[in-house]
């Protein structure tokens, strides 16, 4: 998201802090000067293909300081960069090309160097979507999505530069802050732990893709190059606590993504002793909307989401006798948000009618549906309740299968919990839930069961529970892969 | 208690119930009721199922789940409703 403000920055620390690190990637240090000069090469490969005049790239987000050195050069030429997960599918990679209006796919070679390939797509595969205006955004990210392809998400330059400075002042970055990189680089989290962090000036460690589930490959790079900033998913906090490790450099530690459970976070305050602890809530449409700062010695888990966002408005979307209304007050509903660092609307011009709405009060704001279920409690606190498309019914009752989630994964012999609902010839849907325990305990199912039955209503009690020894398949941002589970127990193989 | 008597309960409940499960944790005083093991679909299953393989009528079969809380509670209802052994399993 980059933005022509962060491309002079890092040209400015090039000159004024060459030999200072900017990347730590492979076991390799890279400096501010070495970065340009990678990015200097990339721009000149870029000039000299016979391509014409390019505005938008296809760049996969492999994993390396040569990537971050290309997108730069991409941007520096003006060039809007598709970042895809490295790990998409040639089919899906294919759809999104197209679908991104940019032909050119550009991946980084190891050392230096561009390899740039043309791909000829079905042009009516374009149909319906803009092309992303360079001049208003030159980085397009991808979401997820449900159909396999992933939604395309162009970030604005201004919205950057916009949490660039909110980010920069609430977490305290300067040419002192060591980030860890955990994510990948499409994710919307390298907006902070690569992006914002090498505008300040600071140093960016970027973990290994294929090592990121390792707790000691992750506990060494984190303690062997002095990471003060600590971004990610429960996840990440619970592999770098692992093996009561301690890490006295952190000052920052960024919980996101998932709900943290209170084991969690207290094997967390333990493992950063200097730390100020943030969970931050968002989504790649908005970026971060929500902020909570966790004193360690007062507060209440579960936690909630925290305040608004200096410049996030939002509000709380009910079904009412006549038709969608605005909760006042304390009750569940939808969060809509409207960000200062939200996108200007998908890539694919259909969906954003139904993503996005104007302010429900009046006025010509544009609020993202996150299809998130708030509760707000009478002392105005939120709390994420779950996905709206959670919510399923057992028995006729309505139930959020991530809440069962919760309970399950705070029972002390659980490092985590899944739940999915299975079609029941009974019960129309009943839940199954997939544990794993923790090493060395006696957790049964039947155990676990009754335990679910003493903290859920009956009919959120699941009815069969698989135990496991080995962690839970995960998506590629660390969250458990719930329709894998769900497709494994389907089909009846036995996980 | 005979094993022999005590094994079709269990093994159905286990079947029926825990398909695929670890039930080593599943002893006679274990509440089936209140930790969701049978809910309310269940115990229709489970009386019907009583009442065939210990040829046992349903009206003499009490309806409410606090006769069927543990296997021990089955098999007590059981042993008094039918002196006989079971026809089959």
């Amino acid at each position: 998201m980059p933005s022509p403000r962060l491309l002079r920055a890092i040209s400015r620390h090039a000159q004024d802090q060459p030999d200072r690190t900017a990347l730590v990637s492979a076991g390799r240090r890279v400096s501010y000067a070495e970065l340009e000069r990678l990015t200097a090469r990339a721009a000149a490969e870029l000039d000299g293909a016979a391509f014409g005049s390019v505005r938008a790239l296809c760049v996969p987000a492999h994993k390396s300081a040569e990537t971050v050195a290309l997108l730069l050069a991409a941007w520096r030429r003006g060039i809007n960069t598709l970042v895809p997960s490295p790990a998409l599918g040639a089919a899906a990679l294919s759809t999104l090309t197209a679908q991104a209006h940019g032909p050119l796919t550009a991946v980084a070679v190891p050392g230096g160097g561009v390899t740039l390939s043309r791909e000829e797509t079905d042009p009516a595969l374009a149909d319906g979507f803009s092309a992303p205006d360079p001049e208003e955004s030159l980085l397009t990210l991808t979401t997820s999505g449900s159909t396999g392809v992933p939604k395309l998400v162009p970030v604005r330059v201004e919205a950057f530069d916009r949490f660039a400075d909110w980010a920069t002042a609430k977490f305290g970055l300067d040419g002192d802050t060591r980030a860890l990189s955990f994510s990948p680089l499409n994710f919307d989290l390298a907006l902070l732990d690569v992006w914002t962090v090498l505008e300040a000036g600071g140093t960016v460690v970027l973990a290994d893709a294929g090592a990121s589930g390792d707790a000691g490959y992750l506990r060494d790079l984190t303690q062997a190059n002095g990471v003060t900033l600590v971004q990610g998913v429960p996840l990440l906090h619970r592999l770098l606590a692992a093996d009561d490790a301690r890490y006295p450099a952190v000052r920052t530690v960024v919980f996101t993504g998932e709900a943290v459970s209170e084991q969690g976070l207290r094997d967390t305050f333990a493992a950063c002793p200097a730390a100020r602890f943030h969970n931050v809530f968002g989504c790649t449409e908005t970026n971060d909307s929500f902020v909570l700062d966790i004193d360690p010695d007062a507060y209440a888990h579960p936690l909630s989401i925290g305040d608004p966002i200096e410049g996030t408005d939002a509000v709380l979307l009910i079904e009412g006798a006549g038709g969608t209304e605005v909760l006042e007050g304390p009750g569940t509903g939808e969060l809509l948000v409207h960000t200062p660092f939200q996108t200007c609307g998908y890539l694919e011009q259909a969906r954003n009618a139904q993503a996005f709405m104007p302010d429900p009060r009046g006025g010509g704001a544009m609020f993202y549906r996150t299809g998130d279920l708030v509760h707000r409690d009478a002392d105005g606190r939120h709390f994420l309740q779950g996905r709206a498309d959670f919510q399923v019914k057992v028995r006729g009752v309505r139930t959020n299968t991530l809440e069962v989630e919760t309970v399950l994964g705070a029972h002390p012999d659980v490092v985590e919990a899944a739940v999915v609902a299975l079609p029941c010839p009974e019960a129309g849907t009943r839940l199954h839930a997939e544990v794993v325990r923790r090493d060395g305990t006696s957790l049964s199912s039947l155990g676990l069961r009754a335990y679910a039955a003493k903290h859920l209503p009956r009919h959120a009690v699941p009815s069969s529970v698989g135990l496991a020894g080995t962690p839970l398949p995960k998506t590629p941002t660390g969250k458990p892969d719930r329709k894998s589970i769900l497709s494994t127990r389907l089909n009846g193989v036995s996980s | 208690m005979s094993t022999a008597f005590n094994d079709p309960i269990r093994a159905y409940i286990v079947r029926e119930f825990l398909a695929g499960e670890d039930a080593e944790d599943l002893t006679d005083d274990f509440d089936l009721i209140e930790s969701t093991v049978v809910n309310s679909l269940g115990l229709v299953r489970l009386i019907s199922w009583i009442s065939e393989t210990y040829r046992i009528p349903v009206d003499d079969i009490p309806l409410e789940p606090a006769a069927y809380r543990t296997l021990a509670d089955i098999r007590d209802f059981v042993g008094k409703a039918a002196p006989a052994a079971p026809a089959t399993v």
